[in-house]
């Protein structure tokens, strides 16, 4: 059952199109990704589902609410993580999710909350001295505290070290296991690739497509490359007389095959009819990049990560 | 606890954690009174017709004046600026109930500062309390709810603290001045005189000095003070940005 529609969703702010044509559906239970660079519409789009928004034109439904209408309805059962939203200097971590709490008719036990967040030890800590990952963490706790069923999050590893990163895609997973339907905003392929059930790929202001992040791969390319230093010397027509694959080249001492079908499976076995092993060998596939790519006609530039 | 209740004592905390804003509203007031309490300022000065109950209202118009034109607007564009504001409209609570919390954090500030003048300046430096203190209790809550009513639209217009800090102190300087902060009485320059009747700072410490030698405010100041708080409590909320 879809949580959330969005149907043909138009916002201009003064003479520029944020979003011109966008519709989606959120099945509940998933997380759904929108995925796209910088100003293609992304963050307009969730702030008409958050109601923070009115749109110029289409519409909008969570649970079948109108965010903008029936906004107090809607934000008992949305929790929103905004970009770039921050907190009183000096208000700590536990001052902050008991007050959030009390925001809401039925919210979640904020200790625990802090707890599964993994800033117990951080939860008498004023906001101003948490590190950047906490105070992401902290944003989570609170979009969440209000026991939502579903939650809204906008960039939320923009800025974030390598393993903050990690930890913030595991705890989204956690999130999701609870049952929370997730909307989450990315420019980052990885995270959209890793964590999304399926994403919409949006730019300039409309849907690209919709699919699985497989899913999407596939439609541009279904071929995979095999890059590696044959043990011992080898002729190439070994390996391009294979029924999968499609093209063999060479590199200096590297060979380069690439193919369809269970390609590593049979250039490995082959190689070893041949006596011969594969060292320092990689696979390529097709990445949702280049999906993006070749769905948008333009390359895909993500902001630099600061 | 009700959700307003809830924010207050949250944002009290706030206040009081902050240690300028806490300087600000005691530590000056206070720091006012002793020293010139101290070198014999409080007898009164009749030739230029500066009375005795100088130097505690100026004390409580300085501390109505930083809360209202720096440490209120400075609070309320910052929240604003790092989007405090605009998280909370994503949740069930509204968030003029921040706004709300910060005006009664504020007033009981201004509130706390005067009771512990009056006190000091009775106690320590026999200044003695107003003659009319329901006159001086009204000069005083009309000049901090038009203090910060101008704060709140200093607020508003603000695009973020930093400015917010700047534009209060630009207004602060001049309401001093035309108080007759630094020429009391009849040293202030014919010309300003008209505008200390009607400035908020002005308007509020002539009420209180009246009050506090026994008469009732004059009505052109309370008047005054009345119409700078409706104006600009009314231009505000219409001109209030939540992000």
């Amino acid at each position: 059952m879809a949580i959330i529609e969005v149907k043909n969703l138009h916002k201009v702010y003064g003479s520029t199109v944020a979003v011109d044509d966008v519709s989606f559906e959120v099945e509940e239970g998933e997380i759904f990704g929108i995925l796209g660079p910088n100003g293609a519409g992304k963050t307009t789009t969730v702030e008409c589902i958050e109601g923070l928004r009115r749109p110029d034109g289409g519409s909008v439904s969570v649970l079948g609410l109108d965010p903008v209408r029936d906004r107090m309805d809607v934000r008992r059962v949305l929790g929103a993580q905004l970009q770039e939203s921050e907190l009183a200097e000096k208000i700590t971590a536990a001052e902050a999710l008991d007050l959030y709490a009390s925001f809401y008719p039925s919210p979640a036990n904020p200790a625990e909350l802090l707890d599964d967040l993994g800033l117990s030890d951080k939860a008498g800590t004023r906001f101003e001295k948490l590190s950047g990952g906490q105070k992401q963490r902290l944003s989570i706790a609170l979009a969440l505290v209000g026991n939502p069923r579903i939650a809204v999050l906008d960039e939320l590893t923009t800025g974030l070290d390598p393993q903050a990163r990690r930890d913030t895609w595991h705890l989204i997973e956690q999130i999701r296991a609870r049952g929370v339907t997730i909307i989450l905003v990315t420019h980052f392929m990885d995270e959209a690739e890793r964590l999304c059930d399926r994403l919409a790929l949006i730019d300039g202001g409309r849907v690209a497509a919709i699919d699985s992040p497989a899913g999407l791969i596939s439609r541009v390319s279904t071929e995979q490359t095999l890059r590696f230093r044959p043990s011992s010397p080898l002729d190439e027509t070994v390996l391009s007389a294979l029924p999968d694959v499609t093209a063999v080249s060479r590199e200096g001492a590297h060979f380069v095959v690439s193919g369809t079908g269970n390609l590593p499976y049979t250039v490995i076995t082959t190689l070893a009819a041949h006596d011969v092993v594969a060292a320092e060998l990689r696979m390529d596939q097709a990445s949702l990049e280049d999906a993006f790519v070749a769905m948008t006609g333009r390359s895909f530039e993500p902001e630099p990560v600061g | 606890m009700s959700t307003l209740t809830k924010i207050t004592t949250v944002e009290s905390k706030l206040f009081l954690r902050d240690s300028t804003s806490a300087v600000m509203t005691f530590a000056m007031p206070i720091g006012i009174l002793v020293i010139f309490g101290s070198i014999g300022f409080t007898e009164g000065d009749n030739e230029n017709n500066v009375s005795a109950g100088f130097l505690p209202v100026l004390s409580l118009a300085l501390a109505a004046a930083m809360l209202g034109l720096s440490v209120l607007p400075t609070v309320l564009a910052t929240y604003r600026e790092k989007g405090i504001l605009r998280r909370l409209s994503t949740t069930p609570v509204h968030p003029a109930n921040v706004l709300t919390a910060q005006l009664l954090v504020n007033l009981a500030a201004a509130v706390v500062a005067a009771v512990i003048v009056l006190a000091l300046g009775a106690v320590a430096f026999d200044i003695g309390m107003p003659d009319n203190p329901v006159g001086f209790l009204i000069g005083f809550l009309l000049m901090a709810s038009s203090l910060f009513g101008l704060g709140l639209l200093v607020a508003a217009l603000a695009p973020t603290g930093k400015a917010a800090t700047s534009i209060g102190m630009l207004l602060f300087f001049p309401s001093m001045f035309f108080a007759g902060v630094w020429t009391p009485g009849d040293l202030m320059p014919e010309w300003a005189r008209p505008i200390r009747d009607v400035s908020p700072l002005g308007a509020g410490m002539e009420a209180m000095q009246s009050a506090w030698e026994g008469h009732w405010p004059s009505a052109t100041n309370l008047l005054a003070l009345i119409v700078v708080t409706v104006v600009a409590g009314a231009v505000s909320a219409r001109v209030f940005r939540w992000e």
